[in-house]
């Protein structure tokens, strides 16, 4: 115990660094999820340029971005165990490395960590960058040889119509998930151009989720050359984008075309071949907007506070319950807008009363103001149980919470005394004993 | 070796926003172009952040012949002449502003522009680094676009200063102490060297113009190119913010050997087809969304446009999807960079190939017609008896008067990838089930896609599902599409894809189930049958259901492979659960009250039978002692016994055990003396009487 000091002032003295740090940069934090400084990874700075659009979209929604080739030697997520961006867009399909220490689990540990990454793959994607996506849940169409260039989605039915380009790898899907959470209140009307390589959702993998599909009659293959075999990837097993909304809520967008942001298909009118509308401006600023609101957490980012529960007519929370008691739970739920924090209002969100398996299952009324409620009778069975609340719903954060409580069963006086039934019992009992007492009586005294 | 990656991922770039590299298709500027001047240069209240964004725009405006620069005027020009009459100003800052000033021309006093004229011979003369050099010339030279006179004195030793700065291979330094030599810097030195020429009160040396004009040259050679004969100068990644990207460097070069053979008398000796290389790098960017850029890409483009070298010509296709249906025209373009029309010319269709059908006839050298009206050459393409396809067309352009071949480059042949587009007709399509043997052909059925009909097949393991039909072009060749291939879909989960083969004019599949049991993995069941044909050439690309086929397979034996996992179903944990309710224990079953208190009295009735009996034998107390002590003990005895009694009773009632038994352990210690007591009398007293 001879310098207590130098130890503790170390972490004291960090703990202040990085609380300073953290309040200059404005960073990633649960009250405000919407993530702010982004890092994009470009193979040419070029990019800058014909993506500018979508960049500055971005940009005039409050994001930092930072412009970095894929493969510069300063490159670095994170420093001092502290991660410097809160999302990260990957514009580089064609990097073999990344520069500096950032590698493949360099990229997983930041979505592990709850980041938020976009990945812009095209023909030219690096075996990096699709490990990348298959680390993701998403198998992009393998290249057949290193000269054949990767396959892309041909499509000679729902293709854009265009003058210039014939081939039919410009194609215009307006097949959407359907979430407003997801892509906005307002319905993208027009289609989206997309050009690239098509990709397939992993099979075991249940977080990831097509978001904009292709055709049935779409395939992938390389249009310069003649199929030799079946294509492997056909119809609407194609996903052009997909996201994938991680366990820790960290959400990730992958597609096979960096061109669907660029600021020629931004730009771009589009008529999709067979249909008689022509669309001024493709869907991709709408689509890619709304989305890139959804991965950034300015959309579908709920929390719960404020879990409550006790006995009816009481307000204090019991450390244990008796079985049959009838019971309060309540849960306050907030949906981020962005900005603020907006009552979050459903009537779908569901409590537990657990041990081992469900034992209640109720759903919980709303007060409209972002109070979930209810009330019901703990079951006749003792044991350790927990309030749960399994909220999933599609483009929402998962809400994951559990309280545990344990419930008794009666105590030796908590029984019912007075049986009616057991009258005969106690009447033979107590006749007995008065008869005893006359008994002994007349037994001692009598002459 | 360090790869160029700056420079592999604009290939890539422009690769990618272009279809297919060798043949890409570039289109001069165009309206798409002025929209987007009008998009990126907003001014606030007339004003742009800087004088150089200013220029920017006003120059890209001027050169576009867009916008509107009154407001600009109004509101900048107060800052360009704060900025000329400031005597704190850098040699930039004099060059922003007279450059901005040469666009809007400002009202400024001739002393002003005299005075700074004056303060920028100064410079020059304190001059040592090619930057400085550059303001201040080029400054110098907006001041006599003003109608000022300025004359550079010492316009020899100026040239000998820019040109000390050079390097052999015809880059440029920054300044004398920086060794790294770059491209960028050639662009500004050669506009530098410009300005000083036309700046220089004499003649300036031939031979020094001359040693520049090699050294022209010899940056040149330095020039990088794609596969497609775009050119570009690129310079190696410096560290620092020096580094300029292709399209900077370009456009520094363009404006520098431009303005430099603008100057100087005589031809510079580079070739039209870098002229037209670096014109086709600039036009293949497209649409830059960084204001910068899309000036840099504007101003070179003109000064390619009006350059002394020579001038190239774009031949553009506005269309290269032709569709026969319609009988679209071939049309050809040819035009400056910014879209003015050529000088009297003929395009000629040299040569078409194609890769994909062997047998069809090349058309060559057919010379397009001019539509002067539209300035737009065109070729009926019906006569030609082209069928529907991709070609790769080959033109060449000759311009009618020689002497122009000096003065317009036009890139020899140029390769443009077109697609044909017609009508497919699909001939005598068949769909049926055949025996093993395959010549029970009765059950072939007539396909007909326009109908909604569907048919439905049965077949076993041991027959044969066989489709065929026939794809006819509009010139009457059989068709081979890009995509044929039918889909097998088993109850709508596991498919298969089989790929239609063409044979004798025409596609056949058979399908022997048996050789194909491993394959569908013995699945008895419904398959739905997709046949999908289709191909860029084609107008009518379909996906049709044909029908279904039930399949009866035999049982797979214990060793086949199990179908692939079907994916799992992504949308089934979002969405409420099935409530529950716990069902509680139902208290046990118990008799009505009534019967209970019937046989409570039931139990009561042997104590009234007791009392009576009591009453009948007639139990007398004589035997109660008479003397006071004995008595009391008795009378406590008693006492103590109803006490226990009631204890039980309230035992009963309300009290727990412990209770109970701590107050039974006092009344039993108070019994047992009275008990003795009571009891010993009465002993006594019974021995007493016996005795007696």
């Amino acid at each position: 115990m001879a310098k207590p000091f130098p130890t503790l002032a170390i972490p004291l003295f960090l703990l202040s660094v990085v609380s300073l740090l953290s309040l200059r940069c404005g960073a990633f934090s649960a009250d405000r999820p919407t993530d702010r400084r982004l890092l994009v990874l470009v193979d040419d700075l070029a990019i800058r340029s014909s993506h500018s659009l979508y960049f500055s979209t971005l940009q005039s929604r409050g994001y930092d971005l930072d412009f970095k080739l894929a493969d510069d030697p300063s490159l670095a997520l994170s420093r001092y165990g502290q991660y410097l961006y809160d999302g990260l867009l990957l514009f580089s399909p064609s990097v073999q490395r990344f520069g500096g220490s950032l590698d493949l689990a360099g990229i997983l540990d930041f979505v592990d960590a709850g980041h938020d990454l976009i990945l812009a793959a095209d023909s030219s994607a690096s075996d990096l960058i699709r490990e990348i996506a298959t680390e993701c849940g998403v198998d992009f169409d393998e290249a057949i040889s290193f000269q054949d260039p990767a396959a892309l989605v041909i499509d000679h039915t729902s293709y854009a119509v265009s003058e210039t380009e014939g081939d039919h790898t410009l194609i215009a899907s307006d097949i959407f998930i359907e979430s407003t959470t997801i892509l906005g209140d307002e319905k993208i009307e027009a289609p989206v151009l997309f050009r690239g390589i098509g990709h397939s959702l992993n099979a075991a993998n249940s977080l990831v989720l097509k978001v904009l599909s292709a055709s049935p009659a779409a395939y992938s293959a390389n249009p310069a050359t003649k199929l030799s075999s079946p294509p492997s990837l056909t119809g609407s097993a194609i996903s052009l984008v997909s996201i994938v909304q991680a366990r820790n809520n960290a959400r990730v967008l992958i597609t096979g075309s960096l061109d669907m942001f660029s600021n020629r298909f931004l730009k771009s009118g589009v008529q999709k071949a067979g249909s008689s509308i022509k669309n001024e401006k493709s869907g991709n600023q709408q689509f890619l907007t709304e989305i890139s609101k959804w991965v950034f957490h300015e959309r579908g980012h709920l929390k719960a506070i404020n879990v409550r529960h006790h006995k009816v007519g009481e307000t204090n929370e019991p450390s244990i319950y008796r079985i049959n008691d009838d019971l309060e739970y309540s849960v306050e739920i907030y949906e981020w807008s962005g900005s603020s924090w907006k009552p979050y209002v459903v009537d779908d969100v569901q409590v537990q009363f657990y041990m081992m398996s469900p034992y209640v299952l109720k759903t919980l009324s709303t007060d409209k103001k972002g109070l979930y409620s209810t009330s019901f009778k703990v079951p006749d069975v003792y044991g350790v149980f927990q309030f749960k609340v399994e909220y999933e719903r599609l483009g929402y954060t998962s809400l994951s919470l559990s309280k545990q409580i344990p419930v008794r069963p009666f105590r030796h006086n908590e029984y019912e005394r007075f049986i009616t039934t057991a009258f005969p019992y106690y009447g033979a009992s107590f006749s007995t004993m008065a008869a005893f007492f006359i008994f002994t009586v007349v037994y001692l005294y009598n002459k | 070796m360090a790869p160029d990656h700056g420079s592999f991922g604009l290939g890539a770039l422009i690769c990618a926003l272009m279809l297919i590299c060798p043949a890409a298709s570039i289109r001069p500027i165009s309206d798409a172009h002025r929209s987007a001047a009008l998009e990126l240069f907003v001014p606030v209240d007339g004003l742009f952040p800087s004088l150089e964004e200013t220029y920017h725009a006003l120059r890209t405006f001027l050169i576009l012949g867009v916008g509107e620069t009154s407001e600009i005027n109004r509101a900048t020009c107060p800052v360009v002449l704060e900025k000329l009459k400031s005597p704190s100003s850098s040699p930039k800052g004099f060059y922003d502003a007279l450059r901005v000033n040469s666009i809007l021309g400002c009202q400024i006093g001739s002393e002003t522009l005299e005075d700074v004229a004056s303060q920028l011979r100064d410079l020059i003369k304190g001059a040592d680094s090619l930057m400085d050099f550059y303001y201040s010339v080029i400054g110098l030279l907006h001041v006599k676009g003003q109608g000022v006179s300025a004359v550079l004195s010492d316009a020899q030793g100026v040239f000998h200063s820019i040109k000390a700065l050079s390097q052999s291979d015809g880059r440029w330094r920054f300044d004398s102490n920086n060794a790294e030599s770059s491209t960028h810097a050639a662009g500004i030195a050669l506009e530098a060297l410009a300005g000083v020429v036309s700046l220089a009160d004499g003649e300036v040396d031939q031979s020094k113009i001359g040693i520049v004009k090699h050294d022209i040259v010899k940056l040149f050679d330095s020039i990088k190119s794609y596969d497609d004969g775009t050119l570009y100068f690129h310079e190696k990644h410096i560290d620092g913010s020096e580094y300029e990207g292709p399209l900077a460097t370009t456009a520094s070069v363009v404006r520098g050997v431009a303005s430099f053979a603008a100057v100087v008398s005589g031809k510079l000796n580079i070739p039209g087809d870098k002229i037209f290389g670096i014109a086709k790098f600039l036009l293949t960017i497209g649409v830059p969304g960084i204001s910068k850029d899309f000036f840099n890409q504007i101003d070179s483009l003109s000064y390619i446009e009006n350059n002394r070298i020579s001038i190239p010509l774009i031949l553009s296709l506005p269309s290269t999807v032709l569709s026969l249906t319609t009988k679209d025209q071939l049309k050809v373009e040819v035009t400056t960079v910014f879209g003015s029309a050529a000088p009297p010319l003929t395009v000629n269709l040299v040569q078409t190939s194609t890769s994909e059908v062997k047998n069809t006839p090349t058309v060559e050298n057919q010379e397009l017609q001019f539509d002067q009206e539209n300035n737009i050459h065109y070729l009926d393409i019906v006569p030609l008896k082209i069928d529907i396809g991709k070609y790769t067309l080959k033109f060449e352009i000759s311009l009618h008067d020689p002497e122009n071949l000096n003065i317009y480059a036009t890139g020899g042949r140029m390769q443009y990838l077109v697609f044909l587009t017609g009508y497919v007709k699909v001939d005598n399509p068949q769909i049926g089930v055949l025996d093993t043997d395959g010549e029970s052909s009765a059950s072939l059925v007539k396909l007909d896609f326009s109908k909604l009909d569907k048919v439905s097949l049965v077949a076993n393991h041991l027959q044969k599902m066989r489709l065929s039909f026939q794809l006819v072009t509009p010139l009457g060749h059989t068709f081979k599409p890009h995509q044929v291939y039918i889909k097998l879909r088993h109850e709508g989960r596991v498919e298969h894809i089989f790929q239609l083969e063409s044979s004798a004019r025409q596609y056949k599949i058979q399908l022997d189930f048996l050789a194909l049991l491993e394959q569908i993995y013995y699945l008895s069941g419904r398959y739905e049958i997709e046949l999908a044909i289709g191909d860029a050439a084609m107008e009518n690309s379909f996906l049709h259901i044909l029908g279904h086929i039930d399949l009866t397979l035999p049982d797979p034996p214990e060793k086949v492979s199990r179908p692939p996992p079907q994916s799992v179903d992504r949308y089934s944990r979002f969405g409420p659960k099935q409530e529950i309710l716990h069902i509680f224990r139902t208290p046990e079953k118990r008799p009505p009250k009534e019967l209970s208190f019937t046989f409570l009295g039931f139990t009561l009735l042997p104590l009234g039978g007791f009392l009576i009996g009591l009453l009948t034998l007639g139990v007398n107390l004589k035997g109660f002692p008479s003397s006071s002590l004995p008595a009391l003990s008795s009378i406590l005895f008693h006492a103590g016994i109803a006490a226990t009694l009631l204890l039980y009773g309230l035992f009963w009632l309300k009290f727990d055990l412990f209770t109970t038994l701590k107050l039974l352990g006092l009344l039993g210690v108070f019994l047992v003396f009275t008990g003795h007591r009571t009891l010993s009398y009465l002993a006594s007293t019974s021995t007493k009487t016996k005795t007696n």
